[in-house]
């Protein structure tokens, strides 16, 4: 019905030059490469991938979407990303299942509330939906809540944000993959960049893995979890840890549960997919790695945590669970960079769990980034240079720990 | 339904019947069917429909592979009936239907499927966007299976942790003489199998293993010999869920009647693993190929052999294997009507097998295959066709057993990461790259002969008995021998599709994939499995790869005809079955500490508190402003359980420069008798611990750190100091000792009940550090401290003496007007006194000279010390947050403090109140807050915005810290 079926993104010939040749083609990349052609109408864009797009956390991520932030910086780049769904999906002609269900998020303790109030005075203040909710308020947002003290750490209210929501995170890929292909860009699956050649402090080349060389004068380092093995081939070492995450999907069921639903407390969270799947996650592995392996304690403590605080899930089973790559920096907070060592050199990177949320407004801004060569002023917080100067980003309140180092 | 009761075969007792209700009919079923089972006695022959076209769905497969068998079984949803022991009682109602499986009114969905091609709802509903939530919400109720049931209380879920040599995965021929091979070698085995009983395909089958002795006969001989092997523990009715590194692999049991639990989550870790979890029927795709009535060999055979039941009348049989033949065979022998046999294969076949179908004059037809079936919800009539779609011939049957032919279980080798290729003789995918210690046996090979499937399992057995240190190169060898001249692997079908259109050739049935969907995919660019399942969502529903699995790379394959890029399998992903969130829950341990003097608060009624790994006593009354505490320790004496401090004993010769490594203090100041308050910085020069050290001895030194610290500290000198090759020890002494601070101007006069030294000011000064002997017999660190900003002594004694002291010192200050107090008393005591909780008043980007610590830090570059550099480069840095404290002023009401959290803003957000209360001792409301520098001036205007005040402000005035005490003369009493 309804037409022929076209290919979503061209097949084409990977030529010797271009006007910027992106790494990595995951969301960040390819939003970058969509708006470069559609808002500067640079389209001699190349985006190169290693396996196939999707392939990292774009395809691996659970597309939980919201603005209730920590920190001034990052509450107006999610507002906005958060309101630039809709509108990409008129744009794009693609349906991307946005669900603004909102999300719940839950405490267990006083410390744990007024935790949460800073994020919701800092949303309200900004003209963003949220709330403070206590437990009763939850129990009513979800009803399969145990709001009883029978739990562990019992719920003592939550952070209510309803325009938040979940997508469907391939479909965005797709969606926007096809509006950058119709817009000129190049997909290029199973080209790897092998190297990089800089001359003058200044980006000249990428050779790929059958040996081809590309002449370009911009190159986007978005290469997701492997973003600190391309800045390697530049001479710069970000401080960036990799560390497996996972995820897990149980059998799909009917409509229950209405909001996403999360607790840092028991480092998880779950929401029902528009397919009726339960989609949760936990919290990342407690050691560097590239495995995208998965391992028996994650699911069994994600079970623990979710049957505990939602005891129907007793009775729910678990599908599949799959692991991907997190690139932490040290404050949880973006490496947004360019021009900075190198010149021609950008980096959008360190996203760790956040990049699909930020995906495409931080692609919109990139794009002007890279297309102007300044960097635009709703990304100034997230310089490399910020590290050098002991000014973190206050988005995680305490210091991380991903191993001693820390 | 008339059972066959002869069958030496049989797993039930015709003669027990049990009952069950499904969809508010009682029926009977008997000991020993499956739920499926019990209701296709009953001639229920629609299970379920499917999701996307509400099509009937019937019996296809007894091990779980498709979502057909779904129900919803006594309570739970998507239940697999066709694995599900029926018990007595049980309520089994179907899904996904809109009046009964039989009458379902959303039939009409089926006439669209033109109208839902893959991927179609990225396409449409999106525009005009306003209408989307609605048909967001259409989607949402249409999508999903069963009904969470929101009051299931389950049952009793167990957790089995074993530690073994060798885990087998699969109790067929292959596994269990892979087990007893390696048994035999005295190692410890641990064999699971998910049906309710060993034997695999031997264990139904009549065709005989020997001249004398028929498979079914074997396999009763293997598993006795497995029963009663001393080093086997074998578990049946269990499911792998996981492969993982180390060879650790989770599994789950179904309880029995007889077992004490529901379910039971099984984790084993071993030396090595072996793989024998045999094969699965591949589906044979044609139009309306899952139409009720339709299904597998296996299916077919083991209702009768196992269950005693006919499928039906009249069978008509499309397969692609020796298998299906010997099934055929034996279902007309035990008196189903088989009017034709449809062979994929022009030759190949087992001469001997089509001798007998001759003879059983059973047409057989070489080179045909299944094209169409008909019948409205049930299959009446099929189509067959020649492979190259030229000829046709049409039968009529209630009954249409298809396979393609058989299809490896490698989901656990996949799962151990090991490769696949496909075999162009078989057409399987067999593996290519093993990890080390992961042996498949039997079929993952590709063997069909019964001898051979067994030697390949000895074979494996031995090599995993070689892992463990147990080798016999002799045997291994001379098995090796024996495999080579018995037959290898039957060559498999190639056949993926047989002719027909491709609308209604269903790939996937739980998602409603069909040849189409595959190839519009295909033509969309998702022209590789991986891209491809992810598009239609072919295999990703809750059969679990089951029957797309290996089907898919062979359409996909065949979309490109003229590539040479031979298939490729996709990823598994554990777990294997569909388990419950209860059994993967097992015990739901509730893993707490409590502190030594737990009980002595339990008894004086306090509200406790997890707070990290423990559970601490927040409050001593309903009064959570903790008035009566705060007062008690102002005016008499409190007593607060610290034992949660991380109390840790560092000595040896190097200790000293290990201690000046991490503590920002000069460390070579501390004392005998005295000690030293400092702290710990990382990187970034942001405090991350406080706490004191005292010197005990020679280079021996005793220091505590902040709660959440107590678990990090081993591990944080051990690294900051790796490189250097020091000398020195470090014990962490936290659970080993308890800790108890007595508070108040009147706690010397309670100590001094329980010792008779020295505790005066002169004696005993303010940071001073003792060791003596409380109530007797305590021996006890003593040290005087000053965080809640009263005179307090702080001790510290063993643990298992904690409890004992607790008591001695609330009977000694009875008269005095003891009273316990909790963390949050705590909280407003040393809020008073400006002293930091690290966490609550500092952040990640908290340096020490945020917190206007900065005097803490002593410059000392020889040592190195952790955080130097970014002391140094922050110190004077501009445009930093600041700690400051403050009290509330006109025209907000100065007693009422604002929220904990609320933030600080004027044109934008400048800072947050980090702990603010009203002070009972000071009639006034104050707080700490972090500021943006320029706000963190003495007598600075403060505006405060709290969540939900809408547009209204509170004021404040940035003041010095403390607000109580300020000289300090109340510590120093």
């Amino acid at each position: 019905m309804f037409g022929k079926y076209k290919r979503l993104w061209k097949k084409s010939r990977l030529k010797s030059s271009y006007d910027a040749v992106i790494i990595g083609g995951g969301l960040h990349g390819i939003s970058t490469a969509y708006f470069l052609a559609k808002n500067y109408g640079m389209t001699d864009v190349a985006i190169l991938e290693k396996r196939y797009i999707g392939f990292g956390g774009a395809g691996r991520n659970t597309a939980i979407v919201r603005a209730n932030q920590r920190t001034k910086e990052n509450l107006r780049l999610y507002d906005e990303g958060l309101k630039l769904w809709p509108k990409l999906m008129q744009e794009l002609d693609f349906n991307m299942l946005f669900f603004n269900c909102g999300n719940l998020n839950l405490a267990h303790s006083e410390a744990g509330m007024s935790a949460l109030r800073l994020q919701v005075a800092s949303a309200q203040f900004h003209g963003i939906q949220s709330e403070l909710v206590n437990a009763k308020q939850c129990k009513e947002l979800v009803p399969v809540l145990d709001i009883s003290d029978r739990l562990a750490f019992p719920i003592f209210g939550g952070m209510y944000h309803p325009p938040g929501g979940t997508l469907r995170p391939e479909s965005v890929l797709w969606g926007i993959a096809k509006g950058a292909s119709q817009k000129g860009v190049q997909i290029h699956q199973e080209t790897e960049v092998k190297s990089l050649e800089i001359k003058n402090n200044k980006v000249v080349s990428v050779k790929t893995g059958d040996g081809k060389k590309i002449h370009t004068p911009r190159v986007l380092n978005a290469a997701g979890g492997y973003s600190a093995l391309i800045a390697n081939m530049a001479g710069i070492r970000l401080p960036v840890d990799v560390l497996p995450i996972q995820a897990m999907v149980s059998q799909p069921l009917k409509p229950f549960l209405d909001h996403v639903v999360s607790s840092g407390v028991y480092h998880a969270y779950a929401n029902q997919s528009l397919k009726g799947e339960v989609v949760t996650g936990s919290h990342m592995d407690p050691w560097p790695g590239y495995t995208t392996q998965v391992t028996a304690r994650y699911i069994k403590h994600q079970a623990e945590a979710l049957t505990e605080l939602m005891p129907c899930l007793r009775g729910v089973k678990f599908m599949r669970t799959w692991g991907g790559l997190a690139d932490m920096t040290p404050d949880m907070a973006p490496i947004i960079d360019g021009n900075h060592p190198i010149d021609g050199f950008y980096i959008d990177c360190g996203w760790g769990y956040f990049g699909f949320k930020s995906a495409p407004v931080t692609g919109k801004y990139m794009a002007k980034f890279m297309a102007t060569g300044k960097c635009p002023e709703i990304l100034k917080p997230f310089t490399m240079k910020r590290f050098a100067q002991h000014r973190l980003s206050g988005e995680t309140a305490s210091p991380v720990n991903y191993g001693p180092w820390n | 339904m008339n059972r066959l009761t002869h069958l030496p075969t049989l797993r039930i007792q015709p003669s027990k019947a049990l009952s069950l209700t499904y969809n508010k009919k009682r029926l009977t079923g008997v000991e020993g069917d499956s739920v499926a089972t019990a209701l296709y006695a009953n001639g229920i022959r629609i299970f379920s429909r499917s999701v996307k076209y509400h099509r009937p769905r019937g019996l296809y497969s007894l091990d779980g592979e498709s979502s057909n068998c779904f129900m919803a079984v006594d309570g739970v949803p998507n239940t697999r009936t066709c694995t599900t022991l029926l018990k007595d009682g049980m309520t089994v109602n179907p899904q996904n239907v809109i009046g009964t499986p039989e009458h379902d009114w959303l039939f009409f969905l089926d006439y669209f499927g033109w109208a839902m091609p893959a991927g179609f709802y990225h396409r449409h509903f999106h525009r005009p966007y306003v209408l989307w939530p609605t048909f967001r919400k259409w989607i949402r109720k249409a999508a999903g299976f069963g009904n969470v049931s929101k009051n299931w209380e389950g049952g009793i879920y167990d957790e089995l942790h074993l530690n073994t040599d060798v885990t087998v995965i699969g109790g067929g021929p292959a596994g269990m003489s892979a087990a007893l091979a390696a048994a035999n070698q005295g190692l410890r085995i641990v064999l699971i199998e998910g049906r309710p009983w060993l034997g695999g395909f031997f264990e139904y089958s009549p065709e005989p293993y020997t001249l004398d002795i028929p498979r079914y006969e074997r396999a009763r001989e293997l598993a006795r010999e497995i029963e009663k092997h001393p080093n086997i523990r074998w578990f049946c009715h269990t499911y792998l869920m996981g492969l993982y590194g180390n060879h650790q692999i989770t599994a789950f049991q179904k309880g029995g009647e007889k077992d004490y639990f529901d379910e039971r989550y099984i984790e084993v870790r071993s030396q090595s693993v072996v793989v024998a979890t045999g094969c699965i029927e591949r589906p044979l795709i044609f139009e309306h190929n899952e139409r009720p009535g339709v299904m597998q060999v296996g299916c077919a055979h083991r209702l009768a052999r196992t269950y005693g039941l006919l499928p039906g009348t009249k069978a008509v049989f499309s397969v692609g294997h020796d298998q299906g033949l010997e099934a055929a065979l034996d279902l007309h022998q035990l008196g189903l009507k088989i009017p034709a046999v449809a062979d994929i294969r022009f030759d190949g076949q087992n001469p001997d097998l089509v001798d007998r179908l001759n003879k059983s004059e059973i047409r057989y037809m070489r080179g045909w295959v299944a094209g169409k079936v008909y019948g409205h919800h049930q299959t009446s009539k099929i189509t067959l066709r020649s492979t190259e779609g030229t000829r046709e011939e049409s039968y009529d049957c209630d009954v249409v057993v298809a396979s393609a032919g058989h299809t490896p279980v490698s989901g656990p080798l996949i799962m151990a990461q090991a490769k696949l290729r496909f075999d162009l003789h078989t057409g399987f995918f067999l593996p290519h790259r093993l990890p080390g210690n992961v042996h498949p046996a039997g079929r993952l090979w590709g063997l069909t002969d019964p001898h051979a499937i067994e030697c390949s399992g000895m074979m494996a057995g031995l090599k995993a008995a070689a892992d463990c240190g147990a080798a016999d190169d002799n045997r291994l060898k001379d098995l090796k021998e024996k495999l080579k001249e018995l037959p290898g692997p039957e060559r498999g079908t190639k056949l993926a599709i047989s002719p027909g259109k491709p609308g209604k050739q269903f790939v996937c049935f739980d998602e409603d994939v069909t040849v189409k969907n595959i190839y519009q995919a295909c033509d969309m660019g998702f022209d590789v499995p991986e891209l491809n399942k992810r598009f239609t969502a072919a295999g990703t529903g809750p059969g679990q790869w089951g029957i797309p699995g290996h089907n898919l790379p062979l359409v996909i394959s065949k979309y490109h005809a003229d590539s040479t890029i031979p298939p490729m399998p996709t990823t598994i992903r554990p777990p294997m079955a569909p388990t419950l969130m209860a059994t993967y829950a097992g015990k739901r341990h509730n893993i707490f500490k409590r502190t030594p003097a737990h009980e002595w608060q339990e008894k004086a009624h306090a509200i406790f508190r997890r707070v990290g790994v423990w559970k601490r006593a927040r409050y001593f009354s309903k009064d959570y402003s903790c008035k009566t505490e705060i007062e008690t320790v102002h005016q008499a004496v409190g007593i607060i359980d610290v034992s949660t401090l991380g109390k840790f004993r560092l000595f040896g010769p190097d200790a000293l420069k290990a201690l000046q490594r991490v503590y920002i203090g000069d460390m070579s100041t501390v004392k005998k008798g005295r000690v030293k308050y400092s702290a710990m910085c990382n990187d970034d020069g942001c405090l991350i611990d406080d706490g004191v050290v005292t010197l005990t001895a020679e280079n021996d030194y005793y220091f505590t750190t902040s709660t959440g610290r107590a678990g990090t500290t081993v591990e944080w000198i051990r690294y900051h100091t790796r490189y250097d090759g020091w000398n020195f020890h470090l014990v962490n002494l936290t659970d080993a000792y308890g800790a108890i601070n007595l508070a108040g101007p009147k706690a010397r006069k309670v100590l001094s009940e329980l010792t008779d030294d020295d505790l005066s000011n002169e004696a005993f000064p303010f940071t001073g550090y003792r060791e003596m002997t409380l109530a007797g017999k305590i021996p006890a660190r003593v040290m005087r401290l000053g965080f809640v900003g009263e005179l307090s002594f702080e001790m510290h004694v063993s643990s298992s003496m904690t409890g004992y002291l607790w008591k001695c010192l609330m009977e000694a200050g009875k008269p005095f007007g003891i009273r316990p107090f909790g963390l949050e008393a705590q909280n407003v005591l040393r809020m008073q006194k400006g002293h930091v909780i690290i966490g609550q008043e500092s952040e990640i980007r908290t340096t020490l000279h945020d917190l206007g610590m900065g005097g803490l830090w002593y410059k000392k570059p020889e040592s190195k010390t952790v955080g130097a550099v970014a002391l140094k480069q922050t110190k004077h840095q501009k445009d930093r947050l600041k700690l400051v404290g403050f009290k509330m002023v006109e025209p907000s009401d100065p007693k009422r403090a604002p929220k904990d959290g609320s933030i600080i803003v004027n044109d934008t957000i400048r800072g947050h109140v980090c702990t603010a209360r009203y002070s009972f001792i000071l009639n006034e409301a104050i707080g700490l807050a972090l500021v943006e520098d320029k706000y963190a001036g003495i007598g600075t205007q403060l505006e405060i915005f709290e969540d939900g005040s809408d547009h209204q402000r509170l004021h404040a005035q940035v003041v010095k810290p403390p607000f109580y005490d300020i000289e300090g003369h109340r510590i120093r009493m």
